[in-house]
């Protein structure tokens, strides 16, 4: 399949574009959207996050019970969510029902009602979810690492979970109108849909409820802080009764996914960590048992930011010390003596047969598609990827790994009992 | 089709056939819409067939079945994750109560590979010592794991409680003991019993040739002989439960849980149509009656019911995660007064037709892909009947006011409850 040739393209409403590929699938249709309004685009980042879980509590037409009830009543399913850029929102539904679930999507982002007392419940619950995850070990590993390699207003950084339940705290009705006033509206606002759906058909819906709708008024990001300098580290969190504990190792890399190393850099790391078949799992846990589950990742390196590489793994409290140093000693050997060519062929396969088969649903589609979209690439880039992964070459991966990794400046952080 | 096989029967597009030279049950859904396919084995063996001692076998065995078998091992640079992975499928195997199934979802041209490998290792797995140790801390981890999680551990101990003398009284994971001293020999003896022909369904869906498919497994599962015994069945039955129970779990955490659960009738029992719609009536989406009284109102962050259809009898659970300085027995009253009311008054006509359409939906959704295919079948597989499957939505679609007010007064019985608590110890790390 070409996604050029099958995904159709348009613009029915100005600053409103859409992608639409049919798929044989029977009745279900599943629609994902994104504008520009994440919580980088408020000082306070809780007043997106806030505000988008806010747009199902109600709208001037209806009230929040009505809306579960009409979409429950078809089955059907709309949820919104603020990401670090973006106000996301995804619909799963018939196809019988589509026209009631765009109107749906449309009147909930344009006329939204924000219910002071729906707000203070809204916050009551996100306050609730927080100081529960003040007890899982694997939540507290990742922000305590991300805190540790970028400064409190870095993009990739994360705040406290103190510090965000006191910014849902000054959170008011009066926060989210501006807010929804000032960065809702047409202009970045993308639609992806797959399923049994016609281009037709989703930009005629899409013409009778968004055409009209203001432009956002969004403004320009600031770059952010620059990342930590690098610097071996370790820190650990101390939780109570857990009986495993979660560990990552990791550092900022001062790439991003428009250099063009980045490709080279996470086909390295996808070999030292990736699957099940690469190098943690295979010795970490299937040589010496020492964990369940362990792997290596790079992240936080879209729209022209450098991110970071880590590596996550979990180990019984008693085994961490042993867990940590068998992973060192596969970093090193990783960077030490490169990847083989066996290595990269076959990761190149992996690569190229994953990407078939994310093919499968309508989800594994539009996440494709819409995520293509946000970040300004062409359709064709998803037709080229393959290729992209074809070309990249033994030597080049290898010099790749030695310019953006240090292993004398890991930064490790532990979450768990007795740490 | 070949005459190495025996059509049994079709059902909502999906065919049955028997490999008469092993009795080995073979499922097939063609949809050639993506060049996807996803192989499947279903082991009709899950944690119901195991006892003290050796609770979690076969969930390890499940574990140690990657370790290598007589064409697919490291030995041989033809190891089962290297040889799967590096053609791009995913790949994964899962136990539970009643089955335990391995899969792999693969561009379809490599489905030969898969059917090969899934064929090598039901007879010619290595399942040795050396292996066995690795993998045993490997599978600790995952129960660890699972321990770290207020949920789970409720969840263990409520179907410990409610459930004495069957073996769903103990997880699938199995106690941390028999994990860790349970004897390779103890293993091999389990897959001698259970891993045959004759005791397993392959499935494939999506992307594929029937007839080339239907010779690729006979050309390399009819190497296989049936069984030369019977499959043991389980005989133990659950005494009838007397009385409620309580289990409280207290430990270091942040806010708490209630859980009320109930007795529920084996998955292929006639009443599983009205308990499931039931299930929805009271928890599934904010229109639900139980959301509107319990997270809406800031008591719980969040619910869910869960009255999985199981071989045996099951539980109808339901969850509440609590907000910090709500109480356990603020929320469980909440939750018996609404059960109280559907048993005196029964559901509207609206609620049934909503909780049909969420269904509907959800059957709909569940055909969007071929490993959701293939992971849905698999439970109905696994109690008995893979047509529960595609029979499922016709019989929801019939299931009245007045049946789901019967099951309510049938099932929601004091005497047959079982509710949890988790009491978090201090809030403080």
């Amino acid at each position: 399949m070409k996604f050029k040739e099958s995904v159709i393209i348009d613009e029915p409403v100005k600053g409103l574009s859409t992608f639409v590929i049919p798929t044989k699938v029977r009745d279900v249709i599943t629609i994902s959207g994104s504008m520009l309004g994440g919580m980088l685009f408020s000082n306070n980042h809780k007043i997106s996050s806030l505000t988008s879980s806010m747009l199902d509590k109600g709208t001037q037409k209806k009230t929040k019970h009505e809306i579960s009830n009409i979409l429950e009543s078809m089955g059907a399913e709309i949820s919104f969510i603020s990401s670090n850029r973006h106000i996301n929102f995804t619909a799963h539904c018939l196809k019988s029902d589509i026209d009631t679930v765009v109107e749906l999507i449309a009147e909930q982002l344009r006329e939204p009602a924000f219910p002071e007392n729906e707000l203070d419940i809204l916050k009551k619950r996100m306050i609730a979810n927080l100081e529960i995850s003040k007890d899982d070990t694997k939540k507290q590993a990742l922000i305590n690492f991300l805190r540790n390699i970028y400064p409190d207003d870095h993009h990739n950084s994360r705040s406290t979970i103190s510090d965000s339940i006191n910014h849902i705290e000054l959170v008011k009705t009066k926060d989210l109108n501006i807010f929804h006033n000032n960065s809702f509206g047409l202009g970045s606002l993308k639609v992806a849909a797959a399923g049994d759906i016609s281009s037709d058909l989703l930009n005629g819906l899409i013409k009778t409820n968004f055409d009209g709708w203001k432009q956002q008024k969004i403004k320009q990001l600031s770059n952010g802080s620059l990342a930590n300098k690098r610097m071996k580290s370790e820190n650990n969190i101390e939780i109570k009764d857990k009986t495993s504990s979660d560990v990552y190792i990791g550092q900022t890399v001062e790439l991003s996914e428009h250099n063009k190393d980045y490709l080279s850099l996470m086909m390295g790391i996808y070999i030292l960590g990736g699957n099940f078949s690469a190098r943690l799992m295979q010795t970490v846990r299937d040589e010496q048992g020492l964990t369940y589950g362990i792997g290596s990742t790079i992240a936080g390196c879209g729209y022209g930011i450098n991110g970071h590489w880590h590596t996550w793994g979990t180990f019984s409290p008693k085994l961490v010390e042993q867990g940590i140093n068998s992973t060192i000693i596969e970093i090193d050997k990783w960077y030490k003596n490169g990847i083989t060519q066996k290595e990269l062929n076959a990761k190149k396969t992996t690569l190229n047969g994953l990407y078939q088969v994310s093919l499968d649903t309508t989800g594994g589609l539009i996440d494709k598609i819409l995520t293509n979209a946000e970040k300004g690439r062409d359709i064709k880039y998803l037709d080229n990827y393959t290729n992209l992964i074809n070309t990249l070459d033994n030597d080049n991966i290898n010099k790749v790994i030695n310019k953006y990794i240090d292993p004398q400046k890991f930064t490790t952080t532990i979450a768990g009992s007795d740490v | 089709m070949s005459n190495q096989y025996e059509h049994i029967k079709s059902s909502g597009g999906i065919d049955e056939y028997r490999l008469k030279s092993n009795d080995l049950r073979v499922l097939m859904l063609q949809d050639n819409s993506t060049p996807v396919a996803t192989f499947m084995v279903t082991y009709h063996v899950g944690s119901r067939n195991e006892a003290i001692g050796y609770t979690g076998s076969t969930h390890l065995l499940e574990h140690l079945m990657f370790k290598g078998s007589r064409n697919f091992n490291k030995e041989q640079g033809t190891a089962i994750w290297d040889e799967l992975q590096s053609i791009g499928a995913q790949i994964n195997a899962t136990t539970w109560n009643d089955r335990t199934n391995y899969f792999e979802v693969v561009p379809s041209e490599h489905i030969e590979k898969a059917i090969s490998i899934e064929a090598d290792r039901m007879r010619f797995s290595f399942l040795r010592d050396e292996d066995r140790q690795p993998e045993m801390t490997v599978v600790r981890n995952e129960y660890e794991r699972g321990e770290n999680s207020p949920f789970d551990v409720l969840d263990k101990n409520i179907w410990a409680t409610a459930y004495q003398a069957h073996p769903y009284h103990h997880s699938t994971i199995g106690w941390r003991s028999d994990i860790e001293n349970v004897s390779t020999e103890r293993l091999k003896e389990f897959y001698d019993v259970y891993y045959w022909p004759n005791n397993a369904t392959a499935t494939i869906i999506g992307d594929f040739e029937k007839d080339t498919t239907l010779s690729l497994i006979a050309k390399y599962f009819g190497e296989h002989e049936k069984s030369g015994h019977e499959i043991p069945s389980v005989y133990t039955e659950e005494p009838e439960q007397q009385g409620p129970r309580r289990v409280v779990v207290k430990r270091a955490g942040q806010s708490g849980i209630t859980a009320i659960a109930h007795k529920s009738p084996p998955g292929l029992n006639s009443d599983t149509y009205a308990i499931q719609v039931l299930g929805k009536i009271l928890c599934d989406g904010k229109s639900s009656r139980l959301y509107k009284k319990t997270v809406d109102k800031g008591l719980a962050t969040s619910l869910f019911m869960y009255d999985f259809p199981f071989k045996d009898n099951g539980l109808f659970i339901t969850y509440a995660f609590l907000t910090p300085g709500t109480e356990n027995q603020t929320v469980e009253d909440i939750i018996l007064n609404e059960y109280d009311d559907i048993v005196n008054s029964g559901v509207d006509e609206s609620e049934i037709l909503r909780a049909v359409a969420q269904i509907r939906a959800t059957v709909a959704f569940s055909r969007d892909g071929s490993y959701a295919v293939a992971s849905a079948l698999n439970e109905a597989i696994a109690i008995g009947d893979w047509k529960f499957y595609t029979t499922f939505l016709d019989k929801i679609k019939l299931v009245t006011a007045e049946d789901v007010k019967r099951v309510a007064q049938k099932y929601l019985n004091e005497d047959q409850s079982t509710i949890g608590w988790f009491i978090p110890k201090n809030s403080d790390k």
